[in-house]
């Protein structure tokens, strides 16, 4: 069995595998622990399927966390994790749209599934995870809301801050100004769409995308990206927030073999 | 002979204060410089001293941002704050400083700085191509020996200049051929070590002792090559930097590169092999040659700046490069934006990965840059594996 274990900004992912299959995967908040969440999450997936660590034959570490802890056999950028994950779910992908909690990645992919090029965003948090979570609590609605207002809104109002903290002022003055939260939190969503999808221009990602990380859940920005971008994601067989904890894990499997 | 530099940049720049000032006892003076475009051989003729002032550190800026936008070039912030915050062993003891107008944030905090000591700027065309621009520049160059030997007291003769001109061709010859030693494979010196070095080599009071430095640095390295020993292990991620950040004090981006498994085999930009391969001309007259050599040194500021790419484009070849870093500091315009045309010839030309990096002096965004410089790392390796497994099986077909 190899273990993929990334220890994200908000959320820690965990993917067990065996020799064919993923076996056991688990997803538990990061708190502000990185290193406890790791051990955690690697637990609360071994418990799933009643395996102990010692049936782990290697593990690989991703995410900002994967400096935390020193169990890991290897440690590898989410970026190649990434790449590894995606292509085995789908072989045909070319490109990667990938927003996390703090940061935000597009990623080109060569032939064999090896990174062409990647662009990340500046080191400001909008266009993340972090991004909405802050804006949900400026609009007082659920993170998950932005998806249901996004398809509801008939006027998405126009977002222009590329700061976080520029953004909540905006979302206030806005709020004042008597837009409905409707409007704001599609015209939000909207902003993170042209933010992202222009890292995504910029290495001339334009078919055959994968959207993946804890914000692709959010079904408003989705297709706010797709309209972007002008093309539709291709859907993916697993949880678009355990790629990387998948990539991980293929990586671990692979070093084993070697 | 040990090439290691310990020392941070601060506590070099207090030892050089310490030679400084003995030397202005025994009546030397003391130039200011800021830039690759100051042509150092007038003030050397003129019998001066030259140090650089430009800041590399984080701690002058918050004492300039009481005077300077916060959304400035950290270079720019930090070397006007070191001037006026009184931590700068090295400023006060400057009679005349001398500035370039080479993009609009240093000029204009220029004009602030020349508030602190006497200061000469001088107009730097930027097209440098065209013939009006050498007509202009070396009346500038002329303007230029005329200050400074009012400033200082002088008369600057051809035969010091001539004298200035065979140092300063010796120093580049030098400096170019320790660079070339890195050529071999693995090289005999990492990146951060040359860095380190040639930072505290370029502090010096005597130009003669700079020489004998340098020649000393030159016969380590090739004897290192002789002896087969090497600074890093066959088969680590050779990469061309480019752009900025390449000087002690602000190499958090180089030393992390290197940390993840890189080693920085060639630097392209003010100190590093920019421009090395260009002597002045002994043959001419001696201020003509000056400012045509200085007219071709590559910064950004100047349009359409080809050579730049032209350098590259060859270094990666010379070099043998897997991957290009080009690294920015925030509010760069002229880099930010040629980024685009470096990493054209990188992908398009050559077809190798490119890393653009836009930071400052800071630490605070060392988690997300790391991310990038492992990836990018991971990204040459995969590449370089897949080129030994297509070639291992191309022999087994055999």
């Amino acid at each position: 069995m190899f273990a993929g274990i990334d220890i994200g900004s908000i959320t820690a992912k965990c993917v067990i595998l065996n020799e064919s299959l993923i076996t056991s995967c688990a997803v538990i908040p990061t708190d502000s622990n990185p290193k406890l969440a790791g051990i955690t999450v690697f637990e609360k997936a071994l418990d799933t399927i009643g395996y102990s660590r010692k049936n782990i034959r290697r593990i690989v570490g991703t995410g900002y966390g994967r400096i935390s802890l020193d169990f890991f056999d290897q440690t590898m950028t989410e970026l190649s994790c990434q790449a590894k994950g995606v292509r085995y779910l789908d072989p045909a992908i070319e490109g990667i749209i990938d927003i996390g909690g703090q940061d935000s990645k597009a990623i080109k992919l060569n032939r064999d599934g090896t990174i062409l090029d990647f662009t990340m965003n500046d080191r400001c948090a909008a266009g993340t995870g972090r991004f909405l979570d802050v804006m949900a609590r400026a609009l007082k609605i659920d993170p998950e809301t932005f998806g249901k207002y996004y398809q509801a809104s008939k006027k998405p109002c126009f977002i222009n801050s590329t700061c976080v903290v520029f953004a909540e002022s905006e979302v206030i003055s806005l709020l004042a100004s008597g837009e409905t939260r409707v409007d704001i939190a599609a015209g939000l969503n909207e902003s993170i769409a042209r933010r992202v999808g222009l890292l995504a221009n910029r290495i001339g990602l334009d078919r055959n995308i994968a959207f993946v990380g804890g914000v692709a859940k959010n079904i408003g920005l989705r297709i706010a990206l797709e309209k972007f971008l002008g093309t539709k994601f291709v859907s993916i067989s697993q949880d678009p927030q355990i790629t990387a904890a998948l990539g991980a894990s293929l990586i671990a499997r692979e070093g084993y073999r070697m | 002979m040990n090439l290691k530099v310990d020392q941070k940049i601060d506590e070099i720049k207090t030892d050089f204060a310490q030679q400084l000032e003995m030397a202005r006892d025994q009546g030397k003076k003391v130039v200011g410089c800021l830039c690759s475009y100051f042509p150092s051989e007038i003030a050397l003729a003129a019998g001066a001293i030259t140090v650089g002032l430009c800041g590399t550190t984080e701690g002058p800026i918050e004492a300039a941002e009481k005077v300077l936008p916060v959304d400035q070039c950290p270079m720019v912030k930090a070397t006007y704050g070191r001037a006026i915050n009184n931590t700068c062993p090295i400023f006060p003891l400057t009679d005349c400083i001398v500035g370039e107008t080479t993009c609009d944030g240093r000029k204009k905090m220029y004009e602030l700085l020349g508030r602190e000591k006497p200061m000469h700027i001088m107009d730097l065309p930027q097209k440098p191509d065209e013939p009006e621009a050498q007509v202009h520049w070396l009346a500038e160059v002329k303007k230029l020996k005329a200050f400074l030997e009012n400033q200082l007291g002088v008369v600057i003769t051809d035969t010091a200049l001539k004298e200035a001109i065979r140092q300063g061709n010796r120093i580049r010859e030098l400096l170019k051929q320790i660079h070339e030693c890195r050529k071999h494979q693995p090289p005999p010196i990492m990146g951060l070590d040359l860095v380190s070095l040639s930072t505290k080599m370029g502090y010096n009071v005597s130009r003669l002792t700079y020489i004998d430095q340098l020649e000393l640095v030159l016969a380590e390295l090739r004897q290192r090559i002789q002896n087969n020993y090497y600074a890093c292990e066959p088969g680590r991620p050779r990469i061309l930097w480019t752009g900025l950040g390449n000087s002690l004090g602000c190499d958090k981006v180089l030393r992390m590169v290197e940390e993840c498994g890189g080693v920085v085999v060639c630097q392209e930009g003010c100190g590093g092999v920019t421009r090395l391969n260009d002597p002045i001309d002994t043959q001419k007259d001696p201020l003509e040659a000056i400012a045509e050599r200085y007219l071709r040194v590559t910064c950004s500021c100047m349009t359409p700046n080809n050579t730049r790419l032209n350098d590259i484009d060859l270094l990666i070849d010379e070099y043998n490069i897997d991957g290009v870093i080009d690294l920015t500091w925030q509010f760069c315009h002229g880099f930010n934006i040629e980024s685009y045309r470096v990493k054209e010839i990188v992908n398009k030309k050559h077809g190798l990965p490119f890393l653009h990096i836009v930071t400052d002096y800071s630490q605070s965004d060392i988690g997300q840059i790391r991310v990038r410089v492992e990836g990018f790392i991971e990204q040459i390796m995969a590449g370089k594996d897949n080129v030994y497994n297509r070639s291992a099986k191309s022999l087994q077909n055999i």
